[in-house]
């Protein structure tokens, strides 16, 4: 589902190019939790970019489906991959229901029209995160974790086959870290979906992936 | 935000507006009952001064409201606007420098060429200025930051206004002081043929791209991963809210706080984030703002204009910094 071929990633300033890393070969398959684990700033954020397409590699390719990453067009993109930063949303009467309902932004028409299908897609993505009574609540009055869980619920209504979240249990307290998981876990399987999670909890990690990589030296090494 | 509830606000704006507008065309320094026998006094009054003074107010106001709207969504900035931001003035000494190079040839007998280059030069000044803007938040993201930035813009531009006006002759410098105040009654019907069209396509392109406006309430790389081509609606706000903002400012003059102040009302009083919602109620409100503050000029002044900036200030001010002491805005 997802190939990568000597990737190099990093940043691109003007002329100047920041490598954070490079000669990444790795292939990931639908219906698998993978794990990304690694020391801070060691490029688990930016591979997370990379593989979204906010960044351009810097060498190398990443293949969705056969197709290289790079030559998709934005509305392709958006069927295909989504992602869960920990960037802080909210503001400007964004409800709950309404981040959720951005997630059927790429099946919309131009004037963001929702048809009883994406009603349903974001009924149903509300309930499985457990967010159906704050739907109406405004997102700056949620605590970090609810609001990471709409995210979450955003990205499911987003309908894509692969999803990134980075470091969704940054926020998360010890028993609602276990319940993401879980979910994670049924939702590869039953969905076949493709999802890789970058955090910091080694041994939820271990529990719960399907493999858990370790990033270091310009490689990947599987957590055993 | 439900159906019948959009509907219900949306026909009570209508209706507030059309009782404003109706005010504003009877309540001046004639009473209009009293010379319902002189027809031809009454047309004079009604269709030659009063109507194209109302709907400039209408045309203004919800072009300066869509246009703050447009500027806050894509700044993700609640107190971003064309006033504020310092588009009006560059629209303004590209209007002055406009002014003193027209008076300088001496075509005022070619009216339509002359109030199309004072358009197109104010058009050229808003552009470049709201680019300039768009740069310098891209490189820091805090909205009182960004504001601080358009204020000192505002000022370097009113400095380069002054300059303008030093150099320029006595006949364009009162062309220009008068203008400077910011006045709706100088427009005519046949000004209309400029304006509306402009006007209308750019609604139209702004009722576009809704979709993409929603998605970047979340930020831009969000907005990235839901399919928006970010630069084409970085590119398309920009073009509108220049030529918006130009083409008010070139027969206006710079008016204060509407763009600034009626999207932030209406998100207070209308609770919703959806941009087809959103735009039309800045554009009904923003259009009953300022008829309001023209209505309120007429009541002070019976014989005397008093400059329509005043009242726009006295009515936009005390909203903004409601919105700056009001911490859930996160205006950090």
């Amino acid at each position: 589902m997802i190939e990568i071929k000597q990737l190099e990633i990093g940043y691109r300033c003007k002329r100047k190019q920041t490598s954070v890393f490079q000669g990444l070969n790795a292939s990931f398959q639908s219906g698998s939790l993978i794990g990304l684990i690694g020391d801070n700033g060691v490029g688990k954020s930016t591979l997370l970019k990379t593989l979204t397409g906010y960044l351009k590699p810097l060498h190398g390719s990443v293949l969705i489906q056969g197709e290289n990453l790079e030559s998709l067009s934005f509305e392709k993109k958006a069927t295909l991959i989504s992602i869960v930063t920990t960037e802080k949303i909210g503001g400007f009467n964004l409800t709950v229901y309404d981040v959720v309902a951005l997630g059927r932004t790429p099946y919309l028409s131009m004037f963001g029209k929702l048809m009883p299908d994406d009603i349903a897609v974001i009924e149903r993505s509300l309930e499985r995160l457990g967010l159906a009574s704050l739907k109406d609540t405004l997102m700056e009055e949620l605590s970090d974790g609810q609001r990471q869980k709409v995210m979450i619920a955003k990205s499911l209504a987003q309908e894509t086959p692969i999803i990134l979240l980075d470091e969704p249990t940054a926020f998360l307290d010890y028993t609602s870290k276990h319940k993401l998981f879980e979910d994670l876990k049924v939702l590869s399987l039953e969905e076949k979906k493709l999802i890789i999670v970058s955090s910091h909890d080694i041994d939820l990690m271990q529990k719960y992936m399907t493999k858990a990589l370790y990033l270091k030296e310009n490689n990947l090494f599987e957590v055993k | 935000m439900k159906k019948n509830q959009f509907i219900f606000y949306v026909s009570l704006l209508i209706v507030i507006l059309g009782l404003l507008m109706i005010a504003d065309l009877m309540i001046g320094s004639v009473n209009v009952f009293s010379i319902l026998n002189n027809s031809q006094l009454l047309d004079t009054i009604l269709y030659t001064i009063r109507l194209p003074k109302v709907l400039t107010c209408v045309l203004a106001g919800s072009a300066l409201a869509l246009c703050g709207l447009l500027m806050q969504t894509l700044f993700r900035n609640p107190l971003a606007g064309p006033y504020a931001l310092g588009v009006s003035s560059g629209a303004s000494l590209f209007v002055a420098i406009a002014t003193m190079l027209l008076t300088s040839i001496q075509i005022s007998g070619l009216y339509f060429f002359g109030k199309s280059m004072i358009t197109l030069f104010s058009m050229v000044g808003a552009f470049l200025v709201t680019l300039i803007i768009l740069m310098i938040s891209k490189k820091n993201k805090s909205s009182v930051t960004v504001l601080l930035v358009g204020i000192m813009l505002s000022q370097i531009l009113g400095a380069l206004q002054s300059l303008v006006e030093f150099m320029s002759s006595s006949n364009a410098l009162k062309t220009f002081v008068i203008w400077g105040m910011g006045s709706v009654s100088s427009t005519t019907l046949s000004d209309m043929v400029i304006i509306v069209p402009i006007y209308v396509s750019s609604i139209f392109v702004a009722y576009l791209m809704v979709k993409s406006l929603n998605a970047i309430l979340l930020n831009e790389n969000y907005a990235a991963n839901l399919g928006i081509n970010i630069s084409m609606l970085r590119i398309k706000v920009i073009l509108i809210t220049a030529i918006l903002v130009g083409v008010i400012t070139a027969f206006c003059g710079p008016i204060a706080f509407i763009g600034i102040s009626v999207p932030i009302a209406s998100r207070l009083l209308f609770k919703t984030s959806h941009h087809t919602h959103q735009i039309t109620f800045c554009l009904l409100l923003g259009a009953c703002v300022m008829v309001f503050a023209d209505l309120i000029c007429q009541l002070l002044s019976a014989h005397m204009m008093l400059p329509i900036n005043t009242v726009t200030t006295l009515i936009g001010s005390p909203v903004v910094m409601y919105l700056l002491f009001k911490s859930k805005f996160n205006a950090q």
